[in-house]
């Protein structure tokens, strides 16, 4: 029994860092129909920054969280402003391989700046162990766990009731006509990288504090394409639960049957879910117009 | 866009070349691909024998990305297979390596049938997430049958003895791979003026359009997974006789990106487009240490040490700065400066 309830807390901690991300894609997605490829990779180059500040403060934790923050948001707009915005009207197939194009940089240059070793975050105040019903957590992982429920709550609030929020839903679901009523779309997909990057910067730090850093962090983005999907691309809500889903199914998976099958458990859940429903398990059925 | 030059028939239209310059070009180029092992040394010739592979395996991936349109993050997986099914029929079961070929083109091929039944219903960004899985899947199935493929520590591969004739050297393999290329170039070319090739290209244009003029989206999508994985496939096996081992780590996932690197700098759905782009893309790093040999010892130890790092900033950066600048790639370029050539002084 506690082997399972420790296999489920793992699961839901890593699938809450899961969930992050695919919410970083889905709100990006849903404001510009652009799929970042480049996600997970923003998330570690974030979390490399946080290690660097909280090796020069000795790990305090507040310092580390505002600089962290302030860094994820002006790199995202950086990205944003230099890769992104000018190739707003190119078609879909070059939009997507500029992001591509982009996760390689980061992935090489993390390792050219920093190195290829491990570390880790020496932020003493995310490590504590703390025990829950019996089973042993880290602080981090319940911080995750934490973030990720009130960025639910967030989001949901701001697209439902902020006039931004809804300004953006309005490019979502018609970008000419929501610049024709008089919203700024370039805005709007500013606004989407700057959040994006915060809540996966988020997550790539907690889930550095709790494991640890190293260049393979960017795995992170591919796994939580799989909780995107099944909750579909377009849900951003959705995309939260599909990555505690898919964060519950690896860990059980990886108890159960087999350790080298845990890394692939989300993919063969996306390429039958696909089958199925190709548009996620939450997200909106397209009808087209010819 | 020469003037007083005019197409009539259809049987002008799909004949391979058309003027006698044309053909004097192909001359040359095959002279030289013959003539290439006596001029370069043993360096410069492993380097021409990897970028002939690299082209093959982007000609297959300019079927299914450049012709048809669906973009594949699934190169590595089909490349992999490919390599295995070579190494396992030629080392492990003594096939000939004919044989051997033949299987390393129709493992990818039936396993593009799995990726690409489920993936008929999915367009752009479905597509690119699933065929990035089954580069996942296929890696991990890899290791997990490992008394098949001997899991992590790879398989030995020998050049392979061909009708009697051994390529067991560098030179006698650089012609094989060179066969190799031109097989594949004349099977690409004839499968683009065929009704496949040009029902292919329609559904990339517009998939309706295509469907109202009588075009089954299922059926001809999945003749391009499969014509695509088989000659990737093959390229995949050559990969691993020229690594002499095959293994998962032979294969990073940046072989993926290089191809679709290689099909922008080259210019999409171009077959010139994908050879001139894998000779850039391959080339690129060579000339970048060259250029960081410039800078001393200590620039060259640097390139040494991070040359995966450096060869992935340098994809990344390619990809962007040719969609940004020059979308239609190198052979873009070739035809604008056809077309200032021949209409100078005046600009149209």
């Amino acid at each position: 029994m506690s082997y399972l309830a420790e296999l489920l807390a793992s699961g839901l901690a890593v699938g809450a860092v899961y969930g992050l991300i695919a919410m970083s894609f889905a709100i990006i997605y849903k404001s510009t129909g652009l799929l970042n490829f480049s996600q997970g990779e923003m998330g570690m180059i974030i979390a490399y920054v946080a290690w660097s500040i909280s090796t020069a403060t000795d790990g305090n934790p507040f310092i580390v969280a505002l600089g962290s923050i302030v860094f994820a948001v002006i790199f995202a707009l950086a990205v944003e402003r230099i890769a992104i915005r000018p190739m707003m009207n190119e078609p879909i197939l070059s939009r997507i391989m500029v992001t591509i194009g982009l996760s390689v940089i980061f992935r090489a240059s993390v390792i050219l700046f920093w190195d290829a070793l491990p570390h880790g975050m020496g932020m003493p105040a995310g490590e504590v162990l703390v025990s829950l019903g019996g089973v042993q957590v880290r602080a981090a992982q319940i911080a995750v766990i934490v973030v990720l429920f009130f960025a639910i709550a967030g989001i949901w609030a701001f697209f439902r009731y902020s006039r931004f929020g809804i300004a953006m839903r309005a490019v979502a679901s018609d970008d000419s006509t929501a610049q024709l009523m008089g919203v700024n779309s370039g805005k709007v997909q500013m606004t989407a990288w700057g959040a994006a990057a915060v809540m996966s910067g988020t997550a790539g730090v907690l889930f550095a504090i709790g494991a640890e850093l190293s260049p393979s962090l960017y795995a992170l983005g591919l796994k939580a394409f799989p909780a995107t999907i099944l909750g579909g691309l377009d849900s951003i809500i959705g995309s939260a639960f599909g990555g505690i889903i898919i964060g519950i199914t690896e860990n059980l998976v990886g108890g159960y049957i087999s350790s080298g099958l845990k890394e692939v458990a989300g993919f063969v859940i996306i390429v039958l879910i696909l089958m199925i429903r190709p548009y996620g398990l939450f997200g909106e059925k397209r009808i087209e117009r010819l | 866009m020469r003037s007083g030059y005019y197409k009539e028939t259809l049987v002008e239209h799909i004949n391979l070349t058309d003027t006698r310059l044309q053909r004097a070009w192909i001359f040359i180029g095959l002279i030289a691909l013959v003539a290439a092992p006596y001029f370069f040394d043993y360096y410069g010739l492993s380097l021409v024998t990897l970028m002939i592979i690299t082209a093959i395996g982007a000609m297959g991936l300019n079927i299914l990305t450049g012709w048809t349109g669906l973009i594949s993050l699934g190169q590595t997986a089909f490349m992999v297979l490919g390599a295995y099914a070579y190494a396992i029929s030629t080392e492990s079961w003594d096939w000939s390596p004919l044989a051997g070929f033949a299987l390393a083109g129709l493992v990818p091929a039936a396993a593009s049938v799995l990726v690409g039944v489920p993936s008929l219903r999915l367009t752009g960004l479905y597509l690119a997430i699933t065929t990035l899985a089954s580069a996942f899947i296929v890696n991990h199935l890899v290791l997990e049958f490992d008394d098949l493929t001997n899991g992590s520590s790879g398989i030995f591969v020998n050049r392979p003895t061909i009708l009697g004739f051994s390529f067991d050297t560098d030179q006698k393999f650089y012609y094989l791979v060179a066969g190799f290329g031109l097989a594949t170039i004349l099977a690409c070319l004839n499968l683009r003026r065929s009704r496949i090739g040009r029902a292919l290209i329609a559904i990339r244009d517009n998939d309706n359009a295509a469907r109202v003029m009588g075009i089954n989206l299922r059926t001809y999508k999945l003749y391009a997974f499969v014509t695509s994985s088989f000659i990737v496939g093959i390229s995949g096996a050559l990969y691993g006789i020229f690594l002499s081992f095959v293994t998962v780590d032979g294969f990073p996932f940046l072989l993926a990106i290089e191809a679709l690197a290689i099909l922008i700098v080259g210019g999409m759905g171009s077959i010139a487009g994908a050879i001139l782009g894998a000779i850039f893309i391959i080339g690129l790093p060579e000339v970048t240490s060259f250029a960081f040999s410039a800078f001393g010892d200590r620039a060259q130890s640097m390139f040494a040490t991070s040359a995966h790092e450096i060869k992935g900033l340098l994809y990344g950066l390619v990809i962007i700065l040719f969609l940004r600048l020059q979308p239609h790639g190198l052979m873009g370029l070739w035809q604008d400066a056809k077309r200032l050539w021949s209409l100078w002084p005046l600009r149209y």
